[in-house]
């Protein structure tokens, strides 16, 4: 077997590892360099993955395991999202007990997120969500002295056991229907398969389960309360790392495993994807609490990843990664100001961002691209990413109504979010009362992550087509070789294929 | 998709190595670079930031001087390797920089005059509170100015075209507290986001005719099939031609420019004289092809028959020229009669343009830049003698007080006037009369004659009336000369304002819009007396009248003799022939009333209705929504369960 295919993995492993092991002599006063060493580590390792050092396209495990296009792709916005979220806990290193235990948590998760993107097999799927859920329990619950860190845990834990709990017995489903869990063999026989009642029922389960990573409705319920309780660090790992591998796992069976059931559920996909960017969008505009707005954004936003996927169409899944691209680099700017702002103000209300703008300039730059971004204005990556899903849905606006329908409300979706998203704005720059205006210190590892991130959200806005480019690569890669043909007609006549 | 990020930019860095021209793209982001580490680094500092921009404009200027005896000279256009900006369905946009004759002279223009202005400014406002501020505003209006005259295509020049507005919005209204300023700097941005509608109107005509935006693409299509505009040809010049009447001022937009004199003086010299105002005339030349297409109308405007865009455009030009000429003829402001100066020389280049002569009107551009500059700069330096006294009748005698000033203001003065054989001027000017004769319009080449008589007159009138005969105030007696910051680039820029027209400018300029243009014979310094005597006599003729006239008036003079003998022409010159209270007494009740409707509508109907209504549902549907989030997990799960359950069964139905 070609163990270079996993590579990456195995050196992400032994990075965390090395960071526990240090721990142990490095004196607690030192462990800052801790911090630095992981996320130079995951920096070597990001540089090494997107340059030279990606692994050739091949399998591993019998076909458990793919190295492709798409693979590449995610690996590098997972070990991004690792990076910057390692640097921003260096400057907030005394504020985490057990800090090197925290980072080699995040890293152990990063570890789950490239196995997730590679998973070509529903048991190493199910392997991979384990670990980046698992380590998320902990993480979520980490700030131990705080009840309400703790009651995140707990909820993420048993909503979390209990979407386990429905995906394995989907895939027992699938396997006692099937006879097998890889998803090429799937493919091969998914006309057969698709008549078999027994192999659709496994196969919605296994998608609830996925429905719970990216927060989709009516799986969605957890989210809120997990962003708001959990520390603001996990809030960014799981907004952008944990969901974006919730996204590669449901494309890579949606468009690899069963490209022609899929195409039968468009529909089903387009109403869970418009029912969750409404939720998100309507469930935002009372909020006062940050972290909680984001959790909204969050059901949103996977919303609209919905509707590119429901769309069954290469510009489809492009654009999906697209704006996942975009969407990481995004969140990441705005949760680097408000894990700093959280942990100095120790609330996360609205009140405590006023008169930002004067207070840290650098920090009232991050939140502001990062909410405008999110709004989808231009030059912004957000605006990209949506301008590419709703010209995707918009192709088939005019000879299928539903999804007219969807792009209506996906309209009114992004009306509604300028508005919360403008509050927060307001509030930053335009505060109700004199707030305190003490200058807020960021430190040398917080500003080069917020820098990486806005430049990000600038590049990606202002210069798309390199990621545009690669997006289209990953996308048209998903086909497996047996089943090409008919990916290939579901995704040129999806309305047709409907009953 | 890194990957292939890496190997273009390892294509794009073995490019610089092997194209000089794309130098081009350091010249474009210097100034940039400038702005952006003024604005995020050294902004405390007001040295620094000084040190930053110059150094960053002096590198550009050098480039920009090493490109034109690289390319200019050699007679060689290329465009560096542009790089796809947007694709978005038909409309390709690439990143593309135009490097030929037309721009690689304005560029060793724009960063030159920007590099003098700058030094000047070091020592013109000294000790000012927002001097980093100022600079950081004046690197970013360079990097706009640069990137009109670098673009090579209609959607990136609009894009610099409005960073220019915005950038002399800044520049005009840098002394903000000053309510004047402030205005004058809105009125500016106003006016020409006027224009700038129409231009927009005018790319999106042309894009649709044609399938692009890229000049060279559009020159080609046209090239190909002279009539691809259809009946729309004249409507889409004139929509073009809007963009540029909104930048250099031309009537009925002119209004803005002398207001903005509210800016500091370097500003005016910059912005007013040499660049953004030129930029129009330069948007003409660039997108001349457009005009050369044989002109046509929709079939409802069949009346303007054989009129062609370019006729308009003549007129227009025509008449801002001599309108502009007549309103200086009774200003006081010292800064004021320049501004009018101005309007008047870029009506002649508009007006060249219009006759179909397109070279004449860059070179116009050319040495006007250079002689505007210095009268801006010179005016400046009095003002600074004079204690910020603008009022040329509360100066007087100042020819021996301010020494190089008056010199080299002189020097500008004949410039602008068109001595012949010495100045530069006389050559521009003599190239715009011959193109109006060539172009076969008699009557604008007798308007020419008639401006080119008042010019000298109402420049003259200044010069006497501010350099000579007795000191009106204590702050005229107590002038002293200005420091070597200020009076060394006077002399740097007066060099050009002699020396320009004797390389050969104007057969430079021609061979870029016509390429089997060939030298005239017996050329050199009295080439328009040979080959054009018509003109070249008949614009000596109006120097020598002007001259006299002013000379006859103003010598001795200490309060002004033409209101009694001109009556009231003279009041209406002097209040610019109400053009202002006229557009105020028009526009402003008009701008009131639908004001007053769309409040009204947005009160009743948008807000209240609309705003309101859709506000209150949609916070409602949140708020309920939020009931159904319990923080309950026991509700959770139920929902969970039950959602597991519907997807299931309509997932297999």
């Amino acid at each position: 077997m070609n163990y270079s295919l996993l590579s990456l993995e195995i050196l992400v492993t032994l990075l965390g590892v090395t960071v526990l092991l240090a721990d142990l002599w490095i004196p607690a006063s030192a462990r800052k360099l801790l911090g630095y060493a992981a996320a130079t580590g995951a920096g070597v390792l990001l540089t090494y993955a997107i340059g030279s050092g990606a692994p050739a396209d091949g399998t591993a495990f019998g076909g458990m395991f793919v190295v492709d296009a798409l693979s590449n792709y995610f690996k590098g916005f997972f070990l991004l999202a690792a990076l910057v979220v390692l640097l921003l806990t260096v400057d907030l290193s005394d504020t985490i007990k057990g800090y090197a235990e925290y980072c080699a948590l995040i890293l152990f998760a990063t570890v789950g997120m490239l196995f997730a993107a590679s998973a070509n097999d529903f048991v190493l799927m199910f392997v991979a969500l384990e670990l980046i859920t698992v380590t998320f329990f902990v993480l979520v619950s980490y700030d131990r002295t705080r009840s309400g860190s703790l009651e995140a845990g707990v909820k993420y834990l048993i909503m979390g056991a209990l979407a386990s709990a429905f995906m394995v017995f989907g895939i027992a489903l699938i396997f006692g229907s099937a006879g097998t869990t890889n998803f090429y063999e799937i493919a091969a026989h998914q006309a057969e398969l698709g008549k078999s009642p027994v192999f659709l029922i496994g196969l919605a389960l296994t998608l609830v389960g996925l429905g719970f990573k990216v927060a989709a409705v009516p799986f969605q319920m957890w989210a809120p309360d997990v962003y708001q309780g959990a520390p603001p660090l996990t809030t960014a790992f799981l907004a952008t790392g944990s969901k974006a591998a919730g996204f590669a796992l449901l494309m890579r069976v949606a468009f690899s495993a069963v490209p022609e059931i899929t195409a039968h559920w468009s529909r089903l996909i387009l109403v869970i994807g418009v029912l969750t960017l409404l939720y998100g969008s309507l469930c935002a505009i009372p909020q006062r609490s940050v972290k909680r707005l984001m959790g909204y954004s969050s059901i949103a936003n996977a919303g609209y990843l919905l509707l590119g996927m429901a769309a069954v169409s290469l510009s489809g899944s492009t654009a999906v990664l697209t704006y996942l691209g975009g969407y990481i680099f995004t969140v990441l700017a705005g949760f680097a100001v408000i894990a700093v702002i959280s942990s100095r103000a120790g609330s996360d209300d609205v009140s405590v961002f006023a008169g930002l703008g004067q207070r840290s300039p650098i920090l009232a730059t991050g939140l502001t691209v990062s909410v405008v971004s999110l709004a989808g204005i231009p030059p912004m990556a957000g605006f990209f990413g949506k301008f590419l899903l709703l010209k995707a849905v918009a192709n088939h606006a005019g000879t299928e109504r539903f999804f007219l329908v969807a792009l209506l409300a996906a309209c009114v979706g992004v009306v509604i979010s300028l508005y919360y998203y403008f509050n927060v704005i307001r509030s930053m720059f335009w505060p109700k009362s004199v707030p305190d205006l003490t200058p807020i210190a960021v430190g040398g590892a917080t500003r080069l992550a917020l820098v990486l991130s806005i430049v990000g959200v600038f590049y990606i806005g202002i210069l798309p087509n390199s990621l545009v480019t690669g997006a289209r690569q990953a996308a048209a890669g998903l086909a497996p070789q047996s089943a090409v043909a008919g990916h290939a007609a579901a995704a040129s006549a999806p309305a047709a294929a409907h009953h | 998709m890194d990957a292939h990020a890496a190997q273009h930019a390892v294509a794009a860095s073995s490019a610089f190595s092997s194209r000089p021209e794309d130098l081009a793209w350091f010249i474009l982001l210097l100034p940039l670079i400038a702005a952006a580490g003024i604005a995020f680094g050294v902004r405390r500092s007001p040295f620094l930031s000084s040190t930053l921009s110059i150094s960053a404009t002096v590198t550009a200027f050098i480039l920009s001087v090493a490109l034109f005896l690289a390319f200019g000279l050699g007679g060689y256009a290329s465009s560096p390797s542009p790089f796809s900006w947007i694709h978005v369905g038909s409309l390709n946009v690439d990143l593309g920089l135009a490097v030929d004759r037309l721009s690689v002279l304005m560029l060793v223009i724009v960063t030159g005059v920007s590099a003098l202005v700058q030094i000047y400014s070091t020592a013109y406002l000294h000790g000012d509170p927002g001097l980093s501020r100022y600079f950081g505003s004046i690197s970013l209006f360079t990097f706009s100015m640069l990137g009109i005259v670098l673009a090579d295509n209609l959607v990136m020049m609009f894009v610099f075209w409005e960073l220019v507005g915005v950038s002399s919005y800044l520049l005009i209204g840098f002394w903000f507290e000053k309510p004047s300023a402030a205005d004058a700097a809105k009125k500016a941005f106003l006016t020409n986001r006027l224009g700038d509608f129409g231009f927009l109107l005018g790319i999106l005509v042309v894009w649709s005719a044609t399938g692009s935006v890229s000049f060279t693409e559009i020159g080609n299509a046209l090239g190909g099939n002279p009539t691809a505009l259809g009946g729309l040809a004249s409507i889409a010049g004139l929509l073009i031609f809007c963009g540029a009447m909104g930048k250099s001022a031309q009537f009925p937009l002119h209004v803005w420019l002398p207001d903005a004199m509210e800016g500091p003086t370097p500003v005016s010299a910059l912005i007013h004289a040499a660049t953004m105002v030129a930029a129009g005339v330069y948007m003409l030349c660039r997108s001349y092809v457009l005009f050369q297409a044989p002109g046509a109308w929709p079939a409802h405007l069949w009346f303007l028959g054989d009129i062609t865009a370019l006729d308009i455009i003549a007129i227009i030009g025509g008449f801002t020229a001599l309108l502009a000429a007549l309103i200086a003829f009774q200003q006081d402001d010292i800064k004021r009669i320049l501004a009018y100066s101005t309007l008047s020389q870029l009506g002649y280049m508009v007006m060249a343009v219009g006759c179909g002569g397109p070279d004449a009107a860059m070179y116009h551009l050319t040495t006007h830049a250079g002689f505007k500059a210095l009268l801006f700069l010179g005016a400046g330096a009095v003002i600074h003698a004079c204690h910020h006294e603008q009022d040329i009748w509360k100066m007087g005698g100042l020819w021996h007080r301010l020494p190089v000033t008056f010199r080299t203001f002189a020097i500008g003065t004949a410039a602008l006037a068109g001595v012949p054989i010495l100045t530069s001027g006389f050559y521009s000017k003599d190239a715009i009369l011959v193109a109006a004769l060539d172009g076969g319009h008699p009557v604008l080449f007798g308007l020419g004659v008639l401006v080119a008589a008042f010019t000298p007159f109402y420049m003259l009138r200044l010069v006497i009336v501010a350099f000579f005969g007795k000191p009106r105030t204590d702050a005229a007696r107590h002038a002293h000369e200005a420091p070597m910051a200020m009076t060394w680039p006077l002399i740097a820029l007066a060099i050009p304002s002699i020396a320009v027209a004797w390389f050969g400018l104007g057969d430079f300029l021609s061979a870029h819009f016509n390429p089997h243009f060939h030298a005239h014979e017996g050329g050199g310094l009295f080439g328009p007396f040979n080959h054009a005597p018509l003109a070249a006599v008949f614009g000596t003729g109006s120097l020598i009248f002007g001259v006299t006239a002013a000379f006859g008036i103003y010598w001795g003079a200490t309060t002004d003799p033409l209101p009694e003998r001109l009556g009231l022409l003279s009041r209406a010159m002097r209040n610019r022939f109400y053009f202002d209270e006229v557009y105020e007494a028009i526009f402003v009740p008009m701008h009131d009333m639908v004001g007053r409707l769309a409040a009204a509508v947005d009160r009743w109907v948008v807000s209240g209705l609309g705003i309101r209504g859709a506000h209150g549902s949609v916070e409602l549907a949140g708020r309920a929504l939020r009931l159904l989030q319990t923080g309950n997990l026991q509700t959770y799960t139920f929902l969970f369960a039950a959602g597991v359950a519907v997807v299931v069964f309509v997932a297999t139905k």
